[in-house]
């Protein structure tokens, strides 16, 4: 097995509260929050999985008794997270049953191109508040933020009442921290240190130099 | 196209700055010597960015040689290996790209693309034999993107889809399939942001010179800027690829290039995007305008 320090990144020196701190820090970068809905959720969570098992030997290696705490909160995060995703569709028409297994394969991780074709067989006018989220939900699958965006607001204006599409809409909509990996926090407001010393170093001081710079 | 990845240089230690120049002039040497003498000339920050996070985890000791650019004390630089090779190859397709792109542009400034182009010429028929999956992956995302353009299609994200498609088509090249995955995503995502913040660099020049520009089309723009509204939905888009840029770059251990990449992904990308949208990028991308900055030295 891997030594846990190892995977918390502290030395086996470390105190109680700097291993409790190593911990946090890694279970907010891998948290489920980070990864919702993102292709590679499952190996966050593999990653997840490390540093709880990680956190939970060193916790037992040094109070002998088994520790459920923290570890197991964050770890069944991921389990119930995909709750609410769960409707009825009492409607059993041929659009319903198409929208209805778009979701389950989008839910699942499936083929999005597949998705989006099924999504064009609704007709035109059967095009309801779930058609647009689905529609969202392909676009935001592949990165696509903008036209998640666009399908989300018509999703809303068609089914003001839904509180999954309203939550969809504000997620996309808001440049908040909710998504942001645990990196330097908030990028500072100054620009003036782009690349100045550094392309300076490499590009510019010496006479000829600028042969090797991109020229467009 | 090219030149807004960019390492946030506050955020880099001496120890990473020095490994940042020796990539950068390994790359370079790679180009000269697989491509000939003219294939440095395509070098930039972005491809040495694309070899780092290419780069294969042990990391070798740093040579020093005389090149053309530094004839008398010469320069530190990383020897080649099989990945600086596949970012050499990639990156002479993707300038090629590039240049055959801005030549289809009405707009003006050919001369300059035209003399490149025929500069490069046997470079890029070398790269292409290297990399003939590479290649056609190219040119089938360069025709959907000239579709999209003929279309004048209304939406961002589908022409940003045809570059970011490119980018991290070469991840396909990657042994190790975990890596491969991870910086699919990763690439996915720098090319869209690459191609987005191209778009609103020249967003300008393209609109008075009439050449598509995905933006006109999605913001319904009667003049050559952003509304504010129009700024805010597009840095959601950008930031929102950074952010899974950064998500993507946290599931590998790149080692003693996570500085750098962290640097750029968490800061440098933000920082260039915030400055474009304010349109005060071009001061800060050539400073050799500005008065004063060749003092700076390391």
């Amino acid at each position: 097995m891997t030594d846990p320090y190892e995977v918390l990144n502290v030395p086996s020196t470390a105190t109680d509260d700097e291993v409790k701190k190593a911990y946090h820090a890694l279970a907010r970068k891998y948290h489920p929050d980070n990864y919702h809905d993102n292709p590679l959720a499952d190996l966050a969570q593999e990653k997840m999985k490390e540093v709880n098992a990680a956190y939970d030997a060193i916790q037992r290696e040094r109070s002998g008794r088994t520790s459920a705490g923290y570890a197991q909160s964050y770890g069944t995060a991921y389990q119930t997270r995909q709750s609410g995703y769960q409707q009825q569709y009492q409607d059993t028409s041929e659009e319903s049953r198409i929208l209805h297994q778009v979701r389950w394969s989008v839910m699942m991780g499936g083929n999005l191109d597949q998705a989006e074709r099924m999504l064009a067989q609704v007709s035109e006018q059967s095009r309801n508040g779930e058609w647009y989220f689905l529609m969202g939900q392909v676009c935001y699958r592949r990165g696509w933020v903008d036209e998640a965006r666009r399908y989300y607001q018509t999703a809303c204006a068609k089914d003001p009442g839904n509180g999954e599409y309203r939550q969809a809409l504000d997620n996309v909509s808001s440049r908040g921290s909710a998504y942001r990996p645990n990196g330097y926090g908030m990028s500072s407001t100054c620009g003036g240190h782009l690349c100045g010393p550094l392309a300076c170093s490499c590009l510019l001081c010496n006479p000829g130099y600028w042969l090797c710079c991109c020229p467009f | 196209m090219f030149g807004y990845v960019l390492p946030s240089e506050p955020r880099l230690s001496e120890e990473d700055k020095a490994q940042f120049r020796a990539a950068y002039c390994g790359l370079c040497r790679v180009l000269g010597e697989r491509h000939g003498p003219a294939a440095p000339f395509i070098l930039n920050y972005d491809f040495t960015f694309l070899s780092i996070l290419l780069w294969p985890p042990a990391l070798e000791e740093t040579c020093c040689r005389a090149c053309i650019a530094h004839p008398i004390r010469g320069r530190e630089y990383l020897p080649s290996n099989p990945a600086l090779e596949l970012a050499a190859d990639c990156s002479i397709i993707l300038a090629w790209w590039q240049m055959q792109d801005a030549l289809t542009d009405p707009g003006g400034g050919k001369i300059k693309y035209r003399a490149l182009s025929g500069l490069l010429e046997g470079a890029y028929e070398r790269a292409r034999a290297c990399r003939p999956a590479f290649d056609s992956a190219t040119r089938e995302q360069l025709a959907r993107l000239r579709e999209l353009e003929l279309a004048r299609c209304g939406t961002m994200d589908e022409p940003a889809d045809t570059f970011a498609r490119l980018l991290a088509g070469v991840s396909a090249e990657v042994e190790d399939p975990l890596r491969g995955r991870i910086l699919e995503q990763l690439l996915y995502h720098l090319g869209r942001w690459i191609y987005l913040v191209d778009a609103a660099d020249d967003l300008e020049e393209d609109f008075s010179s009439g050449s598509y520009n995905p933006l006109i089309g999605r913001f319904r723009l009667d003049s050559g800027t952003l509304t504010e509204e129009a700024k805010e939905t597009l840095a959601l888009s950008l930031d929102h690829s950074i952010r899974l840029m950064a998500a993507a770059f946290e599931l590998w251990d790149f080692g003693r290039w996570s500085g750098i990449i962290r640097s750029t992904v968490y800061e440098g990308l933000f920082l260039v995007g915030k400055s474009v949208l304010e349109r005060t990028f071009h001061a800060g991308r050539r400073p050799w305008s500005a008065p004063g900055r060749n003092k700076e030295k390391l």
